[in-house]
């Protein structure tokens, strides 16, 4: 695994772990990861609790340095890339209380992820308030564009936060359980519209979450984490008995449902 | 009461009032938005132990109160770098020792000496020419900071792991947000004390909080409640001959809680 699989487009990768162990507070979260990924691949990053899949997206977004080896983005080093560079980024933070009160509309929300390629001293221009609206567009909300953010429900919330990431045109989205905490239909919405904007934009899509099921029918390879890289594959490679009982223990079920897996694990902690 | 205007201390305590009464708002809403008002209580503090020792070796004491409140922000800073200490803490922690270093150098002193203690509660009457000249400049640079960063500054307040992640230098601006607030709070220092600063700092934004859904609206309500309170509590207090600190404070709260009781957010 160390030199990375060349695509049929034979394109070299856009992120790329060699040999990467992370620890987040002191103590150690990731160990000696090497793998990568390739421009407009969409990975789905699965495993329990504590697994270290929030750190590998922030080890990405440079906001922690590796303790030992090199994680590396668009060919620079994660932890001390550039502004611009992250501004290429985009990302969807697990999904924290917003303060339901906190003065900002939600294209004020949107507004903010054209700040980072802006830079400092220079206001939003015509151009910049174009690419928000569209984004608000893209994830169909933009009748709601005047609303104080905190009026929004969960999924809604959601998606002005996906649109503030696509605001940025990035090459890349990182999103953190992006459909966790919201109702079912909510949930199937949110995957077709990052789906959609996968396809539509050959966007390079990171989707962490513990819920197996939700990403393994849409995504292109899988990685298991559970401290370190278990697995990587195809959905069809990974969730396999033997693989996954070796992160979640031997009752782990795996059925086949129309032509691919359904995957039953004991791990029902929700963050 | 127009015939106040004729005297110069009043003049100069109004023109005191009106600058510090809206720096404090408009600083004091990054200040409640980012959850930074502990870091103002000690700020306050640790700046009136600067105040006392340039008394006692005879040192300019806003210059004092300005190394002091910067110092510990810088240390705070620099112990949530390197030892992850909480900021709570260490601001807990700087918050009772320069109280103590205050008392000492205070008891070192050989005389009774008012002025000091017209810092602790605030003499916005006898801000002299010279203070005034200070305040004005120092609140045109606070000012002229937060009004170049202002858009970095609420994608920090909102959330700063996020700004940081889409390519904003969110730390060293966050620096200089807790950098501005001890500036801020050095400025204000004399007029209302240092018991009674942090009132100015937090009451008006609070209450703008309650009120507004927009950053603009809320900067233009907790200029306004910042105004009223430091104006009308100064024309108050000469009008009933009460200390001027304390009924800039108590007119701030009251309109603190009509705001609440106004709010549309409830």
């Amino acid at each position: 695994m160390n030199s990375p699989a060349v695509t049929a487009e034979g394109t070299a990768p856009i992120i790329t772990f060699q040999d990467a162990s992370f620890a987040y507070n002191g103590t150690p979260a990731l160990e000696a990861l090497t793998f990568s990924i390739m421009p407009g691949e969409f990975l789905g990053i699965i495993g329990p609790n504590g697994s270290g899949k929030t750190t590998l997206l922030k080890a990405l977004l440079g906001l922690i340095a590796p303790t030992a080896g090199r994680a590396t983005i668009f060919d620079c080093t994660c932890h001390t890339l550039r502004c611009h560079h992250r501004a290429k980024i985009g990302y969807l933070p697990q999904r924290s209380q917003l303060d339901p009160r906190f003065p900002i509309t939600v294209f004020e929300t949107v507004l903010m992820g054209r700040y980072g390629a802006l830079g400092l001293f220079h206001r939003p221009t015509a151009a910049d308030r174009e690419l928000a609206e569209a984004a608000l567009h893209d994830v169909g909300l933009p009748e709601l564009k005047d609303r104080p953010l905190g009026q929004l429900s969960g999924g809604q919330q959601q998606r002005v936060l996906i649109a503030r990431a696509l605001a940025q045109q990035p090459q890349v989205l990182l999103l953190d359980e992006p459909t966790t905490g919201v109702d079912a239909p909510t949930q199937t919405a949110l995957l077709s519209l990052i789906r959609r904007l996968h396809q539509q934009r050959r966007l390079t899509v990171l989707f962490v979450t513990h819920d197996i099921n939700v990403v393994s029918p849409v995504v292109d390879r899988l990685a298991l984490l559970n401290r370190r890289l278990v697995a990587i594959g195809t959905p069809a490679e990974v969730l396999t008995k033997a693989t996954l009982a070796a992160v979640y223990g031997e009752a782990v079920i795996v059925t086949s449902q129309g032509g691919g897996s359904y995957v039953i694990v004991a791990d029902h902690h929700h963050d | 009461m127009t015939d106040l205007l004729t005297y110069g201390f009043m003049q100069r305590a109004l023109a005191a009032s009106v600058m510090i009464g809206t720096l404090c708002a408009v600083v004091g809403v990054f200040v409640v938005l980012r959850g930074l008002a502990f870091v103002g209580a000690g700020t306050a503090h640790s700046a009136f132990a600067g105040v006392t020792l340039g008394y006692l070796v005879g040192i300019n004491p806003m210059a004092m109160a300005l190394v002091f409140g910067l110092g510990t922000i810088w240390i705070v800073q620099a112990l949530n770098e390197r030892s992850r200490t909480a900021f709570d803490v260490s601001v807990g922690i700087f918050y009772a020792a320069s109280m103590a270093l205050a008392i000492v150098f205070i008891g070192l002193m050989r005389t009774y000496n008012s002025e000091v203690y017209g810092y602790l509660f605030g003499s916005i009457l006898s801000v002299t020419p010279s203070e005034l000249w200070t305040i004005g400049l120092l609140s045109a640079v606070a000012l002229t900071c937060l009004a170049l960063f202002f858009k970095e500054f609420h994608f920090i307040a909102f959330d700063q792991e996020m700004a940081a992640a889409s390519g904003i230098p969110a730390t060293r601006l966050f620096f200089l947000l807790l950098n501005l607030v001890g500036l801020t709070i050095v400025i204000a220092l004399k007029a209302v004390g240092a018991l009674l600063v942090f009132a100015l700092l937090i009451i008006p934004a609070a209450a703008a909080y309650q009120l507004a859904s927009r950053l603009w609206t809320m900067i233009l309500w907790a200029v306004g409640v910042g105004l009223t309170s430091t104006i009308g509590g100064l024309l108050l207090s000469y009008a009933f001959d009460l200390p001027s600190g304390a009924t800039i404070t108590l007119l701030a709260t009251a309109l603190f809680f009509l705001a609440v009781l106004a709010s549309p957010k409830r």
